[in-house]
């Protein structure tokens, strides 16, 4: 049980955002300059941390953690619609 | 309020508040659903605009379009041009209550000057056009597919005075401190905007999701411009409620 | 993650709607307009798939990298400025937003030179269907972000005269700006990195 004030919660975040976006494009680039050939797991690996990332600043940053119940609910539905609609797709494409 | 009008007549006998107090701006409201009902029947069953016929056909395909569609189109045409004139009612009434607001009257002025202008473009132009391309059935076949491509270009693409037209409503809500309209309407007017400008592409594209029966261009703007319509009767209905009797509306 | 079960003095109760009811409505559309682009876009993806593969290879992911990294750093001052001018440091909330909307305009000239970039390599809008979705998509989001930018000039005239100064009003735009980073990433993870 911590308390955080709320700047040093703000920053913590946008650390933890910045490192996944470096680790997002590392992936990416990785795998170098031959990106012509799809790849599941990268995808997979690259919607996930997108995901975790939105929700940080859905929960966070806007501040829906602390609102109403059916907003956490509403926002908590698109991302999983938007991003779980994209996975299936790219799994069928 | 700059200048007040001349005085609204006063009650003149205790019978008068009996009838239907707001029975003009009634009328008026009820022209709305009427209006768009017809525009629905006109553009999507009678004259098949609406969706739109593909741009990324041949010259046959557009004529034996034509052929196909020439009597309803004909039909359909001629009605709009008879009931059209009762937009202008429609935005009278929603220009109206933009006076009641605590802006100046220029957003109703250029609220008025936009759909007048735009009306051109987004309705009549394409009317005539088909009109003109199923009028004689011997016209060159090219000159047909010449009709249809300015008909839908100009119906579809024809955002530029309802871009200003929604900015100014959206404008005149926000800054109104005798709300109105509450200010959501103001964020969805403006959320129209937005999409609206997804529809600057039609020029460029005969398919895709950008073209001007696009699943973006079309089918979105299409079903976001249907739920503002929606909100608007909606909100004309509460505010022309919440009206006072006597209230002096600025000039 | 972190959680916090007592508030702090700088902390709102529980179950506060940040801005107001309003901004949410539009918030919420726009997600969902934007929801529609990208489910949009992976159809025309399924069905062109060679064709936007190969253009992805085009597209510069190190610039997108950037911008997200500019955007996120926006979106942390503008976060920051909300918690101090809660607290009534206005001073300090005013130099915050200046610096998140110096942010966006960074992301604006970045964004523009990439633009640029792709241009001249011939990768206009009507190229193919790919570059169709990235430069509307793009596109779409760059007129949000500037439209964000009159939102923090908004909340900084509005940070300056003591007799306006309403939290409703600076925590909306505040949401309105979030909501803008919130869809990069989503546009940053289809458009750059996802294949």
């Amino acid at each position: 049980m911590r308390r955080i004030p709320a700047e040093a919660r703000i920053d913590c975040v946008w650390i933890l955002l910045s490192g996944l976006t470096v680790v997002a494009w590392g992936l990416a680039k990785v795998h170098g300059e031959h990106r012509l050939t799809p790849s599941g797991p990268e995808t997979v690996a690259v919607l996930a941390i997108a995901s975790v990332k939105s929700r940080l600043i859905i929960r966070q940053y806007m501040e829906v953690r602390t609102a109403p119940t059916c907003l956490r609910r509403a926002t908590d539905a698109w991302l999983v619609v938007v991003m779980v609609t994209i996975a299936v797709m790219y799994a069928y494409a | 309020m700059t200048g007040a009008t001349a005085a609204l007549p006063a009650r003149v006998s205790a019978r008068d508040d009996q009838r239907s107090p707001k029975l003009d701006l009634w009328i008026c409201w009820w022209v709305f659903p009427a209006f768009y009902t017809l525009f629905g029947l006109i553009f999507v069953v009678l004259t098949r605009v609406m969706p739109p016929p593909r741009p990324g056909v041949g010259v046959d395909q557009i004529n034996s379009f034509f052929h196909a569609h020439g009597t309803t189109i004909k039909l359909g045409f001629a009605l709009l041009m008879v009931f059209i004139g009762l937009a202008s009612v429609t935005n009278g009434l929603v220009a109206f209550q933009m006076k009641r607001m605590s802006v100046k009257p220029i957003f109703t002025y250029a609220y008025i000057a936009t759909l007048a202008v735009g009306a051109v473009p987004g309705a009549l132009f394409a009317a005539f056009a088909f009109l003109a391309a199923v009028f004689r059935p011997d016209r060159d076949p090219h000159l047909v597919a010449l009709l249809y491509d300015v008909g839908l270009l100009t119906f579809v693409g024809s955002l530029g005075c309802f871009t200003t037209n929604y900015l100014v409503l959206a404008l005149a809500i926000a800054l109104d401190k005798n709300k109105v309209f509450p200010m959501w309407m103001a964020y969805i007017t403006f959320w129209q905007i937005a999409t609206e400008l997804l529809a600057a592409p039609v020029f460029v594209f005969q398919k895709g999701a950008f073209a001007w029966n696009g699943a973006i261009s079309f089918y979105e703007g299409t079903v976001i411009f249907v739920v503002f319509l929606g909100c608007l009767i909606v909100l004309l209905r509460r505010a022309i409620q919440q009206q006072p009797m006597d209230e002096l509306v600025q000039d | 993650m972190v959680s916090i079960l007592e508030t702090t003095p700088t902390e709102q109760p529980r179950w506060h709607l940040p801005g107001d009811i309003n901004i949410w409505v539009f918030v919420l559309a726009d997600l969902f307009s934007f929801a529609f682009y990208f489910v949009v876009f992976m159809v025309y993806r399924i069905e062109h798939g060679s064709v936007f593969l190969d253009s992805q290879r085009h597209l510069n992911l190190t610039t997108g990298a950037l911008n997200t990294l500019v955007l996120l750093a926006s979106s942390r001052f503008v976060a920051l400025a909300v918690q101090t001018a809660r607290t009534g440091d206005y001073r300090r909330a005013t130099r915050l937003v200046s610096l998140g909307g110096l942010c966006g305009i960074l992301f604006t000239l970045i964004k523009s030179y990439e633009w640029f970039r792709e241009i001249a390599d011939g990768f206009t809008l009507p190229r193919n269907e790919f570059f169709m979705f990235y430069f509307s998509i793009t596109g779409v989001h760059l007129f949000h972000v500037l439209i964000g930018l009159l939102v923090l000039a908004l909340i900084l005239r509005e940070l300056r005269e003591p007799s306006l100064r309403r939290a409703s009003m600076v925590e909306a735009g505040a949401i309105y700006w979030h909501m803008v980073d919130l869809v990069w990433i989503v546009i940053f993870a289809l458009l750059y990195l996802a294949r």
